[in-house]
């Protein structure tokens, strides 16, 4: 079958004299069958412009995208039309999505009048209506008020139904949990599972919070300014992470057990916050002036991603892009 | 020992045309003198209110209506922090007591050097340039930053570093209480991690006192000795961290802890419902419209925060004997 998004070697640099490389040679794809990817890094590891560069909002500087076996920038309208209504994008801020001026209603009647998806207008509501069950929402309570009567977890739920509206196959969702409230959080992560389980939608969920990350479980893809150091099911790299770098990410998770607190004090020694400089030497790993395990070869060439040894003790899909193994 | 702070009554609102909508309602708490207190709830819960008012730093149409704060410094003086002056207040400002607003890591002035930046201050308390230099020298040790940082513009910094130079600027008088509100949340988890360990390790190493505002269940279980459950303006639940994160009594400090992702596939519900603002705050226990142990008396009667024994306190019905055999 073929793959629903292929990303193929994106590269995407930024700036003209000072470059950034952004995105470096990232590779991976969301199978046909409904799951859920976790894209996870830190501020500025890349992840929010690999989500650009899927919705076409953005041309990588090298590499490409394919949806459902198409290369997303062809030029071709009625393809452009299936490929903005099958795939849907989820921000960060619920706030700044809406129109101060216009009610809640607004958003998912604009989509059902510009996709057609209503005879009339008593069908219109009929499906507003179910969206807005499908995603724990009162449509009394929501309907006919101003976004900002709502709070942050009913404006972002408001967003899953105007998406639920269009069915789409995948959801490409931006930090969309970062500024809602750890009680609502929950509601939010649990109308993604279940659109996956019961209607088959696939999401693309970019984070650098872990323990969402961990809830959805699925597929995981740790990022480092701009690569891809380690990759594989969500479980099995949260339990064991084999990558220096994903392990220093996942031990500095705060778990809300105070019986379980971090053991090893990082505020000083080699992992200690590296400065930004302008231009870095990026044929090697990038990780290696952090890593505790750090070796001659690290600073040499980069590593590339690849399956663990055959006696490795984790036998899932996992990817590493490191020379210990 | 008295407490370092005793916070008595305290009220503060949002003044309004003709009244005042009340935020902050009636919050007693004593800050023990060298622990690191969290402060949690939901946005909107009024934890940063309480925090801008134990600065007195709250700003129209924030207002202050009742309550006492009494201060009890190492040395036996006690500041009445309500009566002070402005003039008093600025005096103790910095020097016994320190802020650490939210995103106050992107307020640093891009124009003057950190260094300067940070010697402005101690010179505002009566040091001469040389002292002011090397408290500041000394105050970046504490956060792990060079001193040839004083020479960088913060725009040359990252956001951690940003961050601990403000934490640095915040402890340079060694204060006996700093408020940091939320103070790492716009920081990744390594990062995070590693200021907050730095942060312990000043508290050891200055014997201050923190107060830490914040929504993240999981910072307040790495760093915190005592926990200040906040709900729609009023502590719901007070006391030491591994009492509250593995037995909570108050019904909404177990939706909240109940509410944090733990592991894949195991679905949590979450807390239904929404927090109230503090234009429709509930009758009764606020909590009650949301409350999956409702009974008769939580919509009728506010519930006080009472004593549970060894340190403990829950303002909730369900633990007093009293309104439970009526019911």
């Amino acid at each position: 079958m073929r793959d629903l998004l292929l990303v193929e070697n994106l590269t995407q640099v930024f700036g003209g004299r000072n470059q950034t490389v952004a995105v470096d040679d990232v590779s991976f794809r969301i199978p046909a069958e409904p799951t859920i990817v976790n894209l996870v890094g830190e501020s500025g590891s890349g992840k929010s412009t690999i989500a650009r560069i899927i919705l076409g909002l953005l041309r990588p500087t090298a590499g490409r995208v394919l949806y459902d076996g198409t290369d997303i920038l062809t030029p071709d309208r009625g393809w452009n039309r299936i490929f903005r209504s099958e795939v849907q994008a989820v921000f960060q801020d619920p706030y700044s999505v809406y129109n101060p001026v216009y009610k809640a209603e607004r958003v998912l009647k604009l989509v059902i009048r510009k996709f057609g998806l209503a005879k009339n207008k008593s069908e219109a509501r009929v499906m507003m209506e179910e969206a807005l069950r499908a995603v724990d929402l009162r449509p009394e309570e929501v309907l006919d008020r101003h976004p900002h009567q709502l709070s942050g977890g009913q404006r972002q739920r408001l967003m899953l139904a105007r998406v639920y509206l269009m069915r789409p196959r995948l959801i490409i969702a931006d930090e969309p949990v970062s500024m809602i409230d750890a009680g609502m959080r929950a509601s939010f992560l649990n109308i993604l599972l279940d659109f996956r389980d019961t209607h088959g939608i696939s999401t693309l969920f970019i984070t650098h919070d872990l323990s969402t990350a961990m809830y959805l479980g699925g597929e995981i893809i740790v990022l480092y300014q701009g690569r891809i150091m380690e990759q594989g099911e969500t479980r099995g790299v949260m339990q064991a992470p084999q990558h220096p770098y994903a392990q220093l990410l996942i031990s500095s998770i705060p778990t809300p057990d105070p019986r379980r607190r971090w053991e090893e004090d990082l505020s000083t020694g080699p992992l200690a916050e590296i400065e930004l400089s302008a231009a870095m030497e990026r044929d090697r790993c990038l990780f290696a002036d952090r890593c505790p395990q750090v070796m001659e070869k690290c600073w040499g060439a980069r590593p590339t991603l690849g399956p663990l040894e055959a006696d490795a003790a984790v036998a899932d899909s996992r990817q590493v892009a490191c020379y210990l193994y | 020992m008295a407490a370092l702070l005793e916070i008595r009554g305290l009220s503060a609102g949002l003044q309004g045309r003709r009244s005042v909508t009340q935020v902050v309602s009636n919050v007693d708490l004593d800050v023990q003198s060298g622990e690191i207190l969290g402060v949690v709830g939901e946005s909107g819960c009024g934890k940063s209110t309480l925090a801008t008012a134990i600065m007195r730093l709250l700003t129209p149409p924030q207002v202050l209506q009742s309550g006492t704060m009494t201060m009890n410094l190492k040395d036996g003086s006690a500041y009445e922090l309500l009566r002070l002056s402005p003039r008093a207040l600025r005096e103790l400002r910095w020097r016994h007591l320190s802020y650490i607003p939210q995103g106050s890591m992107n307020s640093l002035n891009p124009v003057l050097r950190v260094g300067r930046q940070m010697t402005d201050t101690l010179i505002q308390h009566g040091l001469s340039q040389a002292e002011a230099h090397e408290r500041s020298v000394a105050a970046l040790q504490l956060v792990n930053l060079e001193p040839r940082l004083l020479e960088s513009y913060p725009h040359e910094l990252s956001g951690g570093m940003r961050q601990r130079v403000i934490i640095a600027a915040a402890v340079s008088m060694r204060p006996a209480l700093i408020v940091a509100d939320e103070l790492t949340t716009a920081l990744d988890v390594v990062t995070q991690r590693q200021i907050l360990q730095e942060l312990t390790n000043i508290r050891d190493e200055l014997g201050a006192t923190i107060i830490l505002i914040t929504h993240d269940m999981g910072v307040v279980a790495q760093i915190a000795d005592r926990v200040a459950v906040m709900y729609a303006g009023k502590i719901a639940e007070l006391g030491a961290v591994n009492g509250i994160f593995e037995a909570p009594l108050h019904p909404y400090s177990q939706g909240l802890i109940g509410s944090i992702p733990r592991e894949s596939g195991q679905r949590i519900v979450g807390l239904p419902g929404e927090a109230p603002s503090p234009w429709n705050y509930p009758t009764g226990c606020r909590f009650h419209p949301r409350c999956p142990k409702v009974f008769d008396p939580c919509s009728e009667y506010e519930p006080g925060l009472r004593t549970q024994g060894s340190g403990r306190w829950a303002a909730c019905h369900l633990y007093d004997a009293e309104v439970v055999s009526d019911a």
